[in-house]
Formats: C-alpha cells, sequence, structure tokens
C-alpha cells in the first residue's frame, strides 16, 4: 500500500482554553504525551512536519527523541496567526498528496490505518467524527454519507469535521480563513469517519485520558 | 533556473568536522577540538577562531591536509541529492579553498569559500575569510529564490539573505541565532532529504 508520503502536524499555537502553560501536544494522556500517539500512527509516513511556534523548543526537543527525522517548521507569528496560517507554511513546497492533522487531536489507531488505506485511493479525503465537541464545524453528508457537501456551525448533525484531511488537489491558499473554509471550495469532498478526542477544554482533556485506552494504544 | 541550494560543508555535507581531522597528525587535536567545540557553541566568533586554528594547522604540509580533508565522511544521501542536481546546489563554506579542493571535487559542485595565501606551494595564511551573504547575494542574479542549509553562527549571513532556511542539526545542534532566524528546522539526515527533495 502506498501512503501518503507527508504529514504536516499543526501544534504551534497556544492552547489557551486547556489553562495549562503547555502546547496541546505535550498533555500527558497516560503514561504519553499528545504527539506520541499522533507520531505512532504516523510512523509509516515518510516526512512528517511539525508546525512549532509556543515553545518550540520544548516541542522540538521532545519529538526529536520520538521521531528523530521529524522537521520542524517555525511558526513565530503564532499568537497573531491562525491553523491555516501555519499549514500554509508548511505545505506550500509539497507538491505530492499529504496528510495535514491538528495538534490536539488523539486518534483512533486502527481507524487512521483505515484512512490511510483510503487515502491510497488518490482523494482529497475529509476526515470526520461523531459530533461531540462545544464548538464544532458540522458537516452536510449526502445521503450515502460517502461525501461531505457542505460545512456548518448552527444545525447539528451527526458528525463533524475533524481537523484531519488528505490532500491531493484541494490547495490551502487564504491564511484568514479557517482550514474547513478553505477546503470548502473542493466540495462535494469525500469523507472518511475516524473516531477522534479532541483536546480543547479540560473536559475534553479528562474525556480523552478516559478515553485512549479503549483506542487500543499499547 | 529556479531554487539554488547553499549547503555549509562542515556538520552539514560532512558527518565529521574538518580542522580537528587535520589537527590529528600536527598533534594538537585537543587544541583545535577545543577551539572548534567553542566556535560552535557560539562563545568565540568563527572569523577569530578561524584565524587562530589556520595559524596553528598552518604548518601541515599541504598536499597531505587537501589529502585528509578530501577524505572527511560525506552524508552520502545529501551527497546523492548534490550530485544529482549540481547545476543548482553549491557549498557556501568558511573553509579555505587550498584545504577544501580535493573534498569539493569530490563533492562535484560549485563552492564558494575562504581563500588562501600559497607561496611555493606552502599555506602562508588567509587571504580573505568568505562572507556567506556575499555568497548568496551573487546568486540571488541568477536564481528566483535561494535556500540556505546550515549550523553554525558564520552560516548567520547566509540567512540573512536567504529565501528559505534551513538549520541542521545533523552533527551537532544547530547555534539557536539560526534556529531562531529558520523557516524549517531538522536534526536528522533523513529530515533533510524529506526538505531536499520538496524544493
Amino acid at each position: 500500500m502506498q501512503h501518503p508520503r507527508h504529514a504536516v502536524i499543526s501544534a504551534a499555537g497556544l492552547g489557551s482554553r486547556l489553562g495549562l502553560d503547555i502546547p496541546k501536544c505535550l498533555v500527558p494522556i497516560g503514561h504519553r504525551l499528545l504527539i506520541d500517539y499522533q507520531l505512532e500512527v504516523l510512523s509509516d509516513v515518510q516526512d512528517v512536519r511539525i508546525v512549532v511556534g509556543f515553545r518550540e523548543s520544548d516541542v522540538m526537543d521532545h519529538v526529536r527523541g520520538i521521531r528523530p527525522d521529524a522537521t520542524f517548521v517555525r511558526n513565530p507569528q503564532y499568537m497573531e496567526t491562525s491553523t491555516t496560517d501555519s499549514l500554509l507554511l508548511a505545505t506550500r513546497d509539497l507538491r505530492n498528496p499529504h496528510l495535514i492533522l491538528d495538534g490536539d487531536l488523539l486518534i483512533h489507531p486502527g481507524d487512521f490505518v483505515r484512512f490511510l488505506e483510503h487515502c491510497a485511493e488518490g482523494e482529497d479525503i475529509v476526515c470526520v467524527t461523531p459530533s461531540k465537541t462545544d464548538e464544532a464545524v458540522f458537516v452536510n453528508l449526502d445521503p450515502s454519507e460517502s461525501r461531505v457537501e457542505g460545512f456548518q456551525r448552527e444545525a447539528h448533525q451527526p458528525y463533524e469535521w475533524c481537523g484531519i484531511a488528505h490532500i491531493v488537489s484541494a490547495r490551502l491558499e487564504n491564511s484568514t480563513t479557517w482550514v474547513y473554509q478553505e477546503l470548502e471550495r473542493y466540495l462535494p469532498l469525500t469523507v472518511h469517519a475516524m473516531q477522534t478526542f479532541e483536546i480543547d477544554t479540560p473536559d475534553d482533556l479528562r474525556r480523552a485520558q478516559r478515553g485512549f485506552q479503549e483506542f487500543g494504544f499499547k | 533556473m529556479d531554487t539554488a541550494i547553499c549547503f555549509d560543508l562542515d556538520g552539514t555535507v560532512t558527518t565529521e568536522e574538518i580542522l580537528p581531522r587535520l589537527s590529528v597528525p600536527l598533534e594538537l587535536h585537543e587544541e583545535i577540538d577545543a577551539l572548534t567545540r567553542a566556535t560552535i557553541a557560539g562563545t568565540i566568533p568563527f572569523e577569530s577562531s578561524f584565524r587562530l586554528r589556520v595559524r596553528l594547522l598552518q604548518d601541515l604540509p599541504l598536499p597531505e591536509a587537501r589529502a585528509i580533508v578530501a577524505a572527511t565522511k560525506l552524508q552520502p544521501d545529501v551527497l546523492a541529492f548534490i550530485r544529482r542536481n549540481t547545476d543548482r546546489c553549491f557549498l557556501v563554506t568558511g573553509n579555505l579553498d587550498t584545504w577544501v579542493e580535493g573534498l569539493v571535487e569530490r563533492i562535484g559542485c560549485p563552492v564558494f569559500s575562504s581563500t588562501a595565501n600559497v607561496e611555493e606551494g606552502r599555506l602562508r595564511g588567509i587571504r580573505e575569510i568568505l562572507d556567506k551573504g556575499s555568497a548568496v547575494d551573487e546568486l540571488r542574479s541568477r536564481f528566483r529564490r535561494i535556500v540556505a542549509i546550515g549550523d553554525g553562527m558564520n552560516d548567520v549571513p547566509m540567512f540573512e539573505r536567504a529565501h528559505l532556511r534551513v538549520a541542521y542539526g545533523g552533527v551537532h545542534p544547530p547555534a539557536e541565532s539560526l534556529i531562531q532566524m529558520a523557516d524549517l528546522v531538522t536534526y536528522h539526515p533523513r529530515g533533510l532529504c524529506n526538505i531536499l527533495d520538496t524544493l
């Protein structure tokens, strides 16, 4: 199976809603840190690039111990810029298909393997997860539930955008919008459902700390 | 031609520092090693440290010095990339032209280097220490985009003039100033090759 060659994790932000003085990717879950789990599911991806900003040297020092060949993309303007900015910095030179991932996600490893298999089909793919976060970006699915027809924040839907995508022909261009708004220009898009915990708030963190064992991580 | 890629030599294309190798036959290894470490750590400016190290090493006969330098270990994947892209890769080194000529020939791309005073086949000292920024300036007229890859304080002027800056810590961690100026940071040759493959 041909894995995507590149993966970009955006981990530059302050994570202010969590109320901890550490980047979200470094919060402890079980005996490991959140980013360890992401690096585990990405272990077969050749080129892992991590956008760093807040406490960049802490993130770099930690990641180097787990994934020595990672590349760090610096976003020193992380305080004033968006996730889209961070992804733009990291993806502007990537011509091949690549993955984009929010750095605040705990991802079900089995689901992620199935997603990587899906990526081999060579399409742009938007990943969704059963809706559970406070500020969800819901997805409107077609009747067969195989394609995303729209994103919106108003009407509750069974699934929300989870911050993971396989990018083939779509292009992020505008740093002033959200990532899902950039993807909107390419609708309808193939969908892939997976279980994730997004960690924005202390409640999210508690849920992830309880739930990670069910995900079957070693 | 679109993109030029400027490589620092010591610790970027080579996997070992060059000057400590020259110090072995003169039994000055400890002294050169200490100066090299202090230079990497940024406690001695590159230029004064380099002048001092050249003074210490200039008694080594040139043919012997060139042979030692030419045998310096190179990072195989970085070398392979340079050899595939000799029309857009450049070595930008503070080291002396007369010492590195054999090594440069082995690598196979053009070089910007410091220049030596050689009289009657003997090294008499430094003629001019390369300002790495001026090397980038020269390339800017021929290329739209300049990528700079380096690890030490003497790479700062190159970073100042380049469009994309890669701080590389393959042999030792990059100087903190360089990290603070960098767009990309990687500590592993595979990471560096991943970057190179997307340029």
